[in-house]
């Protein structure tokens, strides 16, 4: 085979797997209306857990130095005019609109999306999602809904958790590198952000979300040979919601500000 | 009751079923038997369309499965239950929620009495004590007959045992057998039962299937299976010391 035919080939196994990602988000979307129902509930809330307090550590970690790291950078620059006051606004800005969901989304993608699809191709080499199948429950209502709503609910939750100790951890180098005090740090914080730059981020989120549990249970559910394939199926997955996330997030940016 | 018509299947670039013809009548224990790697498994998945024949039907009484879909493919497999080879339990919920899981799905049932159905499949099998345990805390022999119960509480009309006794000890295996032998006699259920263990088979079987390199080999009541002039078959059944001298004398000679 030669080169262009390959990289024909791999176009093509890239847009059919994307036409069976989005299928299946189709298939879990529909059944959303079973939330509620005996089977699920509990295992909703259960998910909403499981990737949203077990993350929460990592995200503290990543969201304070972020904070911490913008309000240096930006600091730095802003204190040859005299301006680093407006560290507050630099750092709220940055977070609410791009950082605070991107951020937020790589650690859910590196923890909990490589983590679904492990246990996700676990089942399926352990004929466990055959079994769901013999016993005619279907496995994206059963495995892929509750986790698609548990993640699409608890995203936005995490990301508001992230700017808030990211704007933290820019109010402590603001006072202690910058000689900012706190209160002309956090007045500046809300005096130029506005809702629209929360509420843009949020719906990053959710999309961040759905973006996670929808490349981690595809590539789980795609798993074959054994546990050399889940861990390939495991690798993908961050790979593919990481670079998805990226280019998602520029697109979201730029159908909200022009 | 469930018929194989000339099944082909290739997996991983090598030929596994070779035209299979099967037919297992209403009723019937039908053990099939033969080396590992010679398509047990495969067969058994072609029961119901967790594989699809390369070449070749399968037929469930009037309908074929492998060309079913959606409503009518859930209508047949709903006539099954399946214990796989490796128990398939889900292993975030307990044994006994596991046993009771096809019902909580599938029926409208209240969830106390789905607990007294499971708790009474469980003591079937043996393990009456297991209902809270986790499936990672059992031995693989009782998630085996974890899995067994799960198969059954549907009350099917066709179960599927993927070697149901291997890894058990031999008191529990017979156990085993008697529960497969009684859903026969008592129920009038269809069996396919697929064991390495020839013991269960000569025990409880209507017939047996002996598959070699994706064919049937050997076929017939226990009786003429072990009478078959086959080598495979003499192999396999000495294997076990059985023979047709008869296994002390065999091993006395030893
Ligand atoms: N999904 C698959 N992909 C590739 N090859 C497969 C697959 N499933 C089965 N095979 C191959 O088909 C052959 C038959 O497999 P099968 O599982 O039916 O064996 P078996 O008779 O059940 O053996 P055992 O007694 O060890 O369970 C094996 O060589 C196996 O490698
Ligand atoms: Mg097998």
């Amino acid at each position: 085979m030669n080169a262009w035919a390959r990289v024909g080939r791999e176009v093509l196994l890239a847009l059919r797997n994307t036409g069976r990602a989005l299928v299946m988000l189709g298939e879990a979307i529909v059944n959303i209306r079973h939330v509620f129902s005996r089977q699920n509930r509990y295992e909703t809330i259960h998910q909403m857990f499981v990737s949203g307090i077990k993350s929460l550590g990592v995200i503290t970690v990543v969201a304070l130095f972020t904070g911490m790291i913008l309000a240096l950078q930006t600091g730095l620059e802003l204190r040859r005019f005299g301006q680093e006051v407006n560290i507050g606004t630099a750092v709220t800005v940055v977070l609410l609109r791009e950082m605070g969901p991107f951020m937020t989304g790589l650690i859910i993608a590196a923890s909990v999306g490589s983590a679904i699809a492990a246990q996700m191709g676990t089942m399926v080499v352990a004929e466990e999602i055959a079994a769901l199948e013999i016993m005619s429950i279907n496995p994206v209502r059963f495995l892929v809904m509750p986790r698609l709503v548990a993640l699409a609910l608890i995203m936005p939750f995490l990301t508001m958790y992230t700017n808030a100790v990211g704007i933290l951890g820019g109010a402590i180098v603001g006072y202690t590198q910058l000689g900012v005090s706190f209160t002309a740090y956090f007045d500046n914080c809300t005096r130029f952000a506005e809702n629209k730059d929360l509420f843009v981020g949020l719906f990053k989120a959710i999309i961040f979300g759905v973006i996670v549990v929808t490349v981690a249970c595809h590539q789980g559910f795609a798993t074959t040979e054994g546990a050399v394939g889940v861990g390939r199926s495991t690798r993908r997955t961050v790979i593919i919601a990481f670079l998805t996330i990226l280019t998602m997030g520029y697109f979201i940016t730029r159908m909200f500000y022009k | 009751m469930i018929r194989f018509e000339k099944v082909h299947k290739r997996l991983g670039g090598r030929v596994v079923l070779d035209g299979v013809d099967l037919q297992i009548e209403p009723g019937e224990t039908f053990f099939i038997v033969g080396a590992s790697g010679a398509g047990k498994s495969v067969t058994l998945k072609h029961m119901v369309r967790l594989l699809t024949p390369d070449a070749g039907r399968v037929w469930v009484g009037d309908d074929c499965v492998s060309t079913a879909r959606g409503h009518k493919l859930e209508q047949i497999r709903s006539r099954f239950g399946v214990l796989f080879q490796g128990a398939a339990l889900l292993n975030w919920i307990s044994a006994g929620e596991n046993v009771g899981l096809p019902l909580l799905e599938r029926t409208n049932k209240p969830e106390h009495e789905i607990e007294k159905l499971a708790r009474e499949k469980l003591a079937l099998v043996g393990l009456a004590e297991a209902y809270d345990k986790m499936p990672a805390e059992l031995s693989g022999g009782m998630r085996k007959r974890v899995g067994l119960a799960r198969a059954i509480i549907t009350a099917p009309e066709i179960v599927l045992y993927d070697e149901p006794t291997s890894g058990l000890d031999p008191v529990t295996s017979r156990a085993i057998d008697q529960l497969i032998d009684s859903l026969r006699r008592e129920l009038g259920i269809t069996s396919v039962v697929v064991t390495h263990d020839l013991h269960s088979a000569l025990a409880i079987a209507t017939r047996i299937a002996m598959l070699d390199e994706g064919r049937v080999v050997a076929l017939g009541t226990p009786e003429q299976f072990i009478k078959s002039p086959n080598e495979k078959v003499q192999q396999f059944l000495e294997s076990q010391y059985i023979t047709k001298r008869g296994a002390w004398e065999k091993a006395a000679a030893l």
